[in-house]
C-alpha cells in the first residue's frame, strides 16, 4: 500500500468531528495540567488516564496522544516562564529559555518552542508513515524467541540510555516485573502473589500504580521541597517572532528535528535523550558557544524540536513491535491494553483505520497545539501564578477520584496510597521510577514469550541464538552492555546528562 | 566500623528484602521445567535477580561513599498519604462529598501555612467542582 493512501485514510479518521474534538480536549487538558509546576508528561498522562477509559479506543488513543503533546509543551512553558522544568526533557529548555524570559523575550522563547515543535512534529509524522509499515512487515515474521530477545534488548537499551545508576534501574525493572506477576497466571490458572485478596486476581491496574507513583508521590515530594510557596512568573509580551528571529531559529530547529526523530526510535530513547543531545549539538556547531546559558535562541529551538520529534517517533517501536521505549510509551501500551488492543505488527494490519488515524492525529494535534498555545499563552502564564496551595489539593483529588473511577473500587485507592509512598521513597532513594513501569508492562510479555519459545524448542535455550532475528537482538544487547562497560563512553554518557 | 545510611545502601537492602520475600513466598508455586514452565519458574528467576542486585548494591555502598539520605519531611508525607487513605476508606461509606472534603483538608494540613476557613472553602469548592465534572460531565460512575 502506498503512503499517501494510508495517510488519506488516516486523515479521514483524524478529521472526523468527534476525533478532532477529543484530540483538542487532549491537547487542552494536557497543556493545562502539564503547565503546572512539577508535573511532567508522565505525571500528566497518569492523572488524566481515567478520562480516556470510557471512550472508544480510537478516540481514547487520539486524546491520549493529544494529552502527551500538550503536556510536553506545557512543561516547556513552565520551564521558560518560571524555570521549573516539570520533567527532564524540559530541563534543557529551561537553561536558555528562562534566560530569554528574564531578558524580556519570554514571548519569543515560547513562540520558538511552539514553532520548532510543530516543525519537528510534522516531519516525524512522515517518518512514522514511511517507516512503520516496513518495520511491521518485518515484525510479522517474529516468533516467540525473537520477541523475547527484542524485549530484553529494549529493556537493556532503556537502562543504558536512562540517566542515573544502571544497577538501580535494572533492579527497578525487576521490581516492576514482580508487580506484574500479581494476579492469575494465564497458562496455569494459579493465582500468584495475590495474598488471598480476590480483587488482586486480575492483577493491579497499571493506572493505579502510575497515579500513585507519579501523581501522589510527586506531590509529596514537591511539598517537601518547596512548601506551597510560589515563584515569580515572567511577564509575556510580543509573542510573534520577527523575520530575523525566524531565520535564527530555523537551522537549529531543523537539526533538532532530524536528531530527535532518529533518537526517538531507539529503545530507551525519546524526548529526554533527544533534548540533551540536541543542546550539546547546538553548542558544538555554534560559532559563539559562550552565548549558551545566556539566552541563546538556538538553545531553545534545537532541543524543543528534538524532544517533540522524539516524542512522536517513539511511537514507532510501540505501534509496530509492541515495544514501549520509555515510560510514556509504557503508559500508552497500558492504556491500549485496557481497551483490549495489543500493539504490535498485527495492529496495523487488522485495524488500519486506528493506526493511521493515530498517525494523522499526531499532525492535527501538533497543529492544534500551535493554534491553541500562541494566542492562549497568556492564560497559561496566569495559571502559573495560581498559588500551589490551591493546586496540589486539586491534583490529589483528581488522582483519588480517577483511581476510584477505573473499577469503582475503594481498594484501588488504598493500593494507590501505598504506591504514593513507594513513589516518594523511590525519589528519595534516587531510583528512577520509569524502569519500574517498563518492567511492569513488559514482564508478562517477556514471560509469555520465554515460555512459548522454550515449549517450541523443548527446553533447549539455544533457540535464542539459533534463530537469526533473535540472535541479532541478543548480539545488539551484548554490544550495548559492552558499550556501557567501556569507561570512555560511560563518562561521555554522564557528561551528556550532567554538564548540559 | 560505622555504617553510613546512604541511598544506595537502603535501596540495596530494600531489593534484598523484596527479592528474598518473593523467593520465599514464591516457593509455593511449582517451578516446572524449562520446556514446561510452572507458575513458579519466572518469578524465581526475577526475584533471584533482584536479590543479587540488592546484594551488589549493599556491598558497593559499604565500599564507597554514596549520596547521603536527606532529612524526611514527615508532615507532607504522612498527611498527604493519610488524606488519600481517608478518601479510599470513606468513599464507599459516606460518598464522594465527605471523602473529597477529608482528602482536601488533610492535604492542606500537610502545608505549614494552614488556615481553617481557607481549607474548608477550598475543600467544599474543589469537591463540588470535581463531583460536577466527574459524575455529571463525564458520566464516570
Amino acid at each position: 500500500m502506498d503512503v499517501l493512501a494510508n495517510l488519506g485514510l488516516g486523515f479521514s479518521v483524524a478529521l472526523a468531528p468527534m476525533n478532532l474534538l477529543y484530540g483538542f480536549l487532549g491537547v487542552l487538558l494536557g497543556t493545562v495540567i502539564g503547565v503546572l509546576p512539577g508535573l511532567g508528561p508522565v505525571a500528566t498522562i497518569s492523572i488524566l488516564l481515567p478520562f480516556t477509559f470510557s471512550l472508544q479506543p480510537q478516540a481514547a488513543l487520539i486524546m491520549l496522544a493529544g494529552i502527551y503533546y500538550g503536556a510536553q509543551y506545557g512543561g516547556s512553558t513552565t520551564a521558560i516562564l518560571v524555570n521549573l522544568p516539570g520533567e527532564s526533557s524540559s530541563v534543557v529548555t529551561a537553561i536558555d529559555g528562562h534566560q530569554m524570559a528574564r531578558q524580556g523575550k519570554a514571548g519569543l522563547a515560547l513562540a520558538t518552542a511552539a514553532l520548532a515543535s510543530f516543525l519537528a512534529g510534522s516531519f516525524a509524522t512522515f517518518v512514522i508513515a514511511l517507516a512503520a509499515p516496513a518495520l511491521a512487515e518485518v515484525a510479522l515474521q517474529f516468533g516467540p524467541a525473537d520477541y523475547f530477545s527484542l524485549m530484553v534488548f529494549g529493556l537493556v537499551g532503556a537502562v543504558i540510555l536512562a540517566h542515573g545508576s544502571v544497577l538501580k534501574a535494572v533492579g527497578m525493572i525487576l521490581v516492576g516485573m514482580l508487580l506484574g506477576m500479581i494476579g492469575i497466571d494465564v497458562n496455569t490458572s494459579v493465582p500468584r502473589f495475590t495474598f488471598g485478596v480476590p480483587q488482586f486476581g486480575d492483577g493491579i491496574d497499571f493506572a493505579v500504580i502510575a497515579m500513585g507513583i507519579f501523581g501522589i508521590g510527586e506531590t509529596i515530594l514537591n511539598l517537601e521541597r518547596t512548601g506551597a510557596a510560589r515563584t515569580y512568573v515572567q511577564a509575556v509580551k510580543s509573542l510573534w517572532p520577527k523575520l530575523r528571529e525566524l531565520r535564527a531559529m530555523l537551522p537549529p530547529a531543523c537539526r533538532g528535528t532530524l536528531l530527535g526523530s532518529a533518537l526517538g526510535i531507539l529503545p530507551g530513547g525519546g524526548p529526554v535523550l533527544a533534548s540533551f543531545s540536541a543542546y550539546a549539538l547546538e553548542k558544538k556547531v555554534s560559532a559563539k558557544p559562550e552565548r549558551f546559558g545566556q539566552g541563546a535562541i538556538e538553545g531553545v529551538a534545537g532541543p524543543e524540536a528534538a524532544n517533540n520529534g522524539a516524542a512522536q517517533t517513539s511511537f514507532i517501536p510501540l505501534l509496530t513491535l509492541g515495544l514501549p521505549a520509555n515510560a510514556v510509551m509504557a503508559l500508552m501500551i497500558g492504556a491500549l491494553m485496557m481497551h483490549g488492543l495489543h500493539p504490535g505488527p498485527q495492529l496495523m494490519r487488522d485495524k488500519p483505520e486506528l493506526f493511521w488515524g493515530l498517525v494523522a492525529s499526531m499532525w492535527t494535534g501538533n497543529l492544534m497545539l500551535v493554534i491553541l498555545n500562541l494566542p492562549l499563552v497568556g492564560i497559561w502564564a496566569r495559571l502559573l501564578t495560581l498559588p500551589y496551595r490551591f493546586l496540589y489539593p486539586a491534583i490529589l483529588l483528581i488522582c483519588a477520584i480517577g483511581v476510584y473511577s477505573i473499577n469503582n473500587s475503594a481498594l484501588d485507592v488504598l493500593v494507590a496510597t501505598v504506591f504514593g509512598f513507594v513513589g516518594y521513597l523511590l525519589y528519595r532513594l534516587n531510583c528512577e521510577p520509569a524502569p519500574l513501569l517498563l518492567g511492569f508492562i513488559l514482564g508478562p510479555l517477556i514471560e509469555e514469550n520465554l515460555r512459548r519459545a522454550l515449549v517450541i524448542s523443548q527446553g533447549d535455550p539455544s533457540v535464542f541464538v539459533q534463530r537469526p532475528i533473535s540472535c541479532t537482538f541478543l548480539a545488539l544487547t551484548a554490544v550495548l552492555i559492552v558499550v556501557l562497560a567501556a569507561p570512555a563512553i560511560r563518562s561521555g554518557r554522564e557528561r551528556v546528562f550532567r554538564e548540559t | 566500623m560505622k555504617v553510613r545510611l546512604s541511598a544506595d545502601l537502603l535501596t540495596g537492602l530494600l531489593f534484598v528484602a523484596l527479592g528474598g520475600f518473593a523467593i520465599v513466598y514464591g516457593s509455593r508455586y511449582a517451578p516446572g521445567t524449562a520446556a514446561r514452565m510452572g507458575p513458579g519458574y519466572f518469578p524465581m528467576l526475577v526475584s533471584g535477580g533482584l536479590t543479587l542486585i540488592g546484594i551488589v548494591l549493599v556491598v558497593r555502598s559499604l565500599l564507597a561513599t554514596g549520596d547521603a539520605l536527606g532529612a524526611i519531611g514527615w508532615r507532607p508525607l504522612v498527611l498527604v498519604l493519610a488524606g488519600v487513605l481517608a478518601f479510599g476508606l470513606l468513599i464507599d461509606r459516606l460518598g464522594l462529598l465527605a471523602a473529597g472534603i477529608a482528602l482536601v483538608v488533610a492535604a492542606r494540613l500537610a502545608d505549614r501555612e494552614f488556615r481553617w476557613l481557607e481549607a474548608a472553602l477550598l475543600a467544599v469548592g474543589l469537591t463540588l467542582a470535581a463531583a460536577g465534572v466527574f459524575l455529571y460531565g463525564l458520566g464516570l460512575r
